[in-house]
């Protein structure tokens, strides 16, 4: 030990490491690759300006409604930030599992003389920036525009900023607590199966709630203010006075108001609990989260004190031949060889087991399901046809939207998650070339199940005749093909074979432009799609801009998916395996 | 300087560490061997306080790493097959976060951290980013950051890994130079000709159990096989798995 010391708290050691880090990385990416960093500033302000005008415009027409208008906007809010909390603490909960307990920084921490709570504390500050800064830059443009529309002072905007910097750490602080309850209590499966069966749940709560009751011919008469008494009532439960959402709301709207003491009273109770309960989750944590380490790295499996597990354990390890359902299944169909079932047989295992990837995928498409089933309950007050069709183009954007976030997430680190295992197949006589197209029709396939499903679905809770419905359906399904391709074709021409986390692969370059490139894709595709629909030239649509229409998707789905997988396969025709 | 007394590490119905006693001296070079799955590392993860022992205790340097963690860590250093390093720091950036974690002076920690670098060869490296080093490197970056505070206790779990032949021997006489100095020296090893080699004393671990522990001479006479230390050891592993077999068919 050394007789010279001197002393540097650890906290602010690891701030001082952990920003030269994040400063590096900044400076590798703009170093890198320019295009990279144009392409996220093109992107990100492209996402503020948009949505600035949407939520101003939006908020302006909300505004006139005679009467009501200022209630509607402050419902709004209470609502947005209500649902914003919940979103928080999932948010929070799921990253600060991961930070703390699955983190490799956190065991290095572990063996250094840092206190325990100290390592706590700063976890918890890493997990906190990072499972907020998304929501406040997602909701930062709605509350702008509010401002704008209410024409408040300067000031509005520093208080408010200063306000959602507090109220997020409630959220932070219970998504840590939550996490380290579930880490002591339960395995990593019982974990994410909670959470899913939470989800789930909260899913179906929702789907319950919103459901609403049937409308009379008296009430007909007076339709919009009906709805809007019952959109009152329905909502209510975000005035409820203990919630930090309401405390937040409440500062704001009155700070908007210029009730500057009324804002200051919610302001400081918000302060109070946020400074509370921080104080209370960061001095006390320290044994319980070492306790909770422990547990996560010591334990097996939950159900491993039960006789049932147990014997199944032992017949498992009792080794079996025979081969399982998927291949048994996938050896049923004729026409795929017996290196294409290896790969497939190998990718679904592979899909299956890691809980994570199909946890994300069914989170997605659940919510977007929960939305379609719901939209039988509004086709009878959908009865004006320019409504039905909106509604219909913007679930084929919503479910395109929600396939491109999954194929750049998953489908894109295909190619480089076979990482240094490339050689078995690039070795093996069936090729890289074979390999890309069989990953491409799974991952192909899979995805028409699910879009195809969903807006088949969105068709016929909207009663959209037999000819839209096709025109949707097929309309999604090249949709399908291409952002699969996409995302095949750019993780050959991108790869990164150094990393083994999917999200890691996905933040380079590569991955970027993929998301880019589908979101674009799909917002074009739309255009052109409503361009070319046949039903309405019925009105004033000419014949040339139909045929721009088809023509126009028929070229750029041939751009965006097929060249990329072509180029792959190029590629990969040529490909050195370095590795 | 390092006293397991009576450790037991379950997971769930799995026993990984088995009711483990044994005390290493300080200045004392002890090398663990063990086949795969015998509770080698979930041994070294208790010693080093990353996860708690289900009944028994382990102290450092006198300080049980349950009760006194902090204490027990100050005088400890720990290196594991894959170690943890900040990608996007330069290695002597790294050395100096470690140093002042351990309250080292900025003319210790560069005259300390001079000295292990050049035996290292590290100079070539200090000024890139680890991220962009060899494994090996980085496992010298590591054990360079670990020894920097003069350890009263080293533990290291599969030193040898990624070390080319130059770098492994150097790594064999610092830790032989240490260890008469008065560190004492932990190390996990599946190489049998450095546990032959280097270690006053070595243990062996089989299913959760400390089998054997001895001077090379002590293991070869208890097993009764002349030869190489491979012999003895796999003598001595065999014997506990027949012996346990033996067992469990007349508990059958």
């Amino acid at each position: 030990m050394s007789k010279h010391t001197q002393t540097f708290t650890p906290v602010w050691l690891l701030l001082r490491i952990n920003t030269i880090q994040a400063g590096r990385r900044f400076l590798d990416t703009l170093a890198k690759s320019r295009l990279l960093t144009l392409l996220i500033l093109g992107f990100t302000s492209g996402y503020v300006a948009f949505s600035f005008w949407l939520f101003y415009r939006g908020l302006t027409f909300i505004e006139r409604f005679p009467g009501l208008g200022t209630l509607l906007t402050e419902r709004l809010l209470y609502l947005l930030f209500g649902f914003l909390f919940i979103l928080l603490l999932f948010s929070n909960l799921v990253i600060s599992y991961t930070n703390l307990f699955r983190n490799k920084e956190t065991s290095f921490l572990l063996t250094l003389p840092i206190p325990h709570e100290t390592i706590f504390r700063w976890k918890f500050v890493e997990s906190l920036l990072l499972a907020s800064w998304a929501f406040i830059f997602l909701i930062a443009p709605l509350v702008a525009a509010y401002g704008l529309t209410r024409g408040v002072p300067w000031h509005f905007y520093a208080l408010t900023t200063v306000m959602i910097g507090i109220f997020v750490i409630l959220p932070g602080v219970m998504g840590a607590w939550a996490s380290m309850f579930l880490a002591r209590f339960m395995d990593r499966r019982g974990f994410q199966i909670g959470l899913l069966l939470i989800a789930s749940i909260g899913l179906i709560t929702v789907t319950f709630f919103m459901k609403p009751e049937p409308i009379t011919d008296d009430v007909i008469e007076t339709r919009v203010l009906a709805v809007l008494d019952r959109m009152l009532a329905k909502t209510r439960f975000t005035l409820f006075p203990l919630l930090p959402s309401y405390w937040l709301t409440s500062s704001i709207l009155n700070w908007a108001e210029s009730a500057i003491s009324t804002a200051g009273f919610y302001a400081l109770v918000l302060l109070s609990h946020a400074l509370f309960f921080t104080t209370l989750g960061t001095l006390f944590s320290g044994s319980f989260f070492y306790e909770a380490v422990s547990n996560v790295n010591s334990r097996s499996n939950v159900f491993s004190h039960w006789g049932w597990f147990q014997k199944l354990q032992s017949r498992r390890q009792k080794f079996a031949y025979p081969p399982g359902f998927v291949e048994t299944f996938l050896r049923s169909l004729r026409f795929l060889k017996s290196d294409d079932v290896a790969i497939l047989t190998k990718d679904i295992r592979v899909f299956w087991r890691d809980t994570t990837q199909w946890g994300q995928s069914i989170v997605l498409f659940g919510l977007l399901a929960a939305y379609i089933l719901n939209l039988r309950h509004f086709s009878q007050q959908l009865t004006n046809p320019f409504w039905v069709n909106l509604v219909a183009y913007l679930n084929l954007g919503a479910c395109s939207l929600n396939l491109a976030t999954l194929t750049t997430r998953f489908i894109f680190a295909q190619f480089s998650l076979e990482g240094k295992r490339v050689w078995i197949v690039g070795l093996a006589p069936m090729g890289l070339k074979r390999m890309l197209k069989v990953k491409f029709g799974l991952a192909t396939t899979a995805s028409l199940i699910l879009t195809l499903g969903l807006v088949y679905t969105s068709c016929h809770m909207l009663r959209l005749p037999l000819d839209r419905t096709l025109y949707f359906t097929f309309g999604v399904a090249v949709m399908t093909f291409v952002l699969n391709g996409l995302a095949i074709g750019l993780g050959v021409l991108y790869p990164n074979f150094r990393e083994d986390n999917p999200s890691k692969i996905v933040s380079g370059f590569g991955g970027t432009f993929c998301l880019v490139m589908s979101f674009l894709y799909i917002v074009i595709s739309i255009v052109f799609l409503a361009m070319g629909a046949p039903w309405a030239r019925s009105g004033t649509q000419p014949l040339h801009l139909l045929l721009l229409g088809w023509s126009g998707f028929a070229f750029v789905s041939f751009l965006v998916g097929w060249i990329p997988f072509k180029l792959a396969l190029r590629k990969v025709t040529h490909f050195e395996i370095s590795i | 300087m390092i006293e397991l007394d009576h450790l037991v590490k379950r997971f769930g119905t799995l026993t990984a560490v088995n009711d483990l006693s044994l005390r290493v001296e300080k200045g004392e070079f002890f090398a663990v061997l063990g086949p795969n799955a015998a509770g080698k590392t979930t041994t070294i993860k208790i010693l080093v306080g990353l996860i708690k022992p289900t009944s028994g205790s382990a102290k450092v340097a006198g300080y049980d790493v349950q009760t006194h963690p902090l204490e027990a860590r100050k005088r400890l250093a720990y290196v594991p097959d894959f170690p943890f390093l900040y990608d996007k720091l330069t290695p002597w950036e790294f050395l100096r976060f470690t140093g002042q974690l351990f309250q080292m002076s900025e003319e210790h920690i560069r005259k300390t951290g001079e000295e292990l670098i050049a035996r290292f060869n590290l100079e070539p490296y200090l000024t890139k980013t680890i991220e962009g080093l060899s494994h090996g490197t980085k496992q010298r970056v590591a054990i360079v950051s670990a020894l920097l505070h003069d350890p009263a206790v080293f533990v290291l779990d599969e030193p040898m890994v990624g070390l080319d032949p130059h770098h492994a021997r150097i790594l064999k006489d610092i830790l032989k130079e240490r260890s008469r100095a008065g560190m004492t020296i932990f190390v996990s090893t599946h190489q049998l000709s450095v546990a032959e080699e280097m270690a006053d004393r070595i243990g062996i671990i089989h299913q959760g159990k400390l089998i054997a522990v001895g001077t090379r001479e002590e293991l070869r006479q208890k097993s009764g096989v002349q030869g190489a230390l491979e012999e003895t050891f796999l003598t001595l592993t065999a014997q506990e798995a027949n012996l346990t077999e033996e067992i469990s068919s007349k508990i059958q």
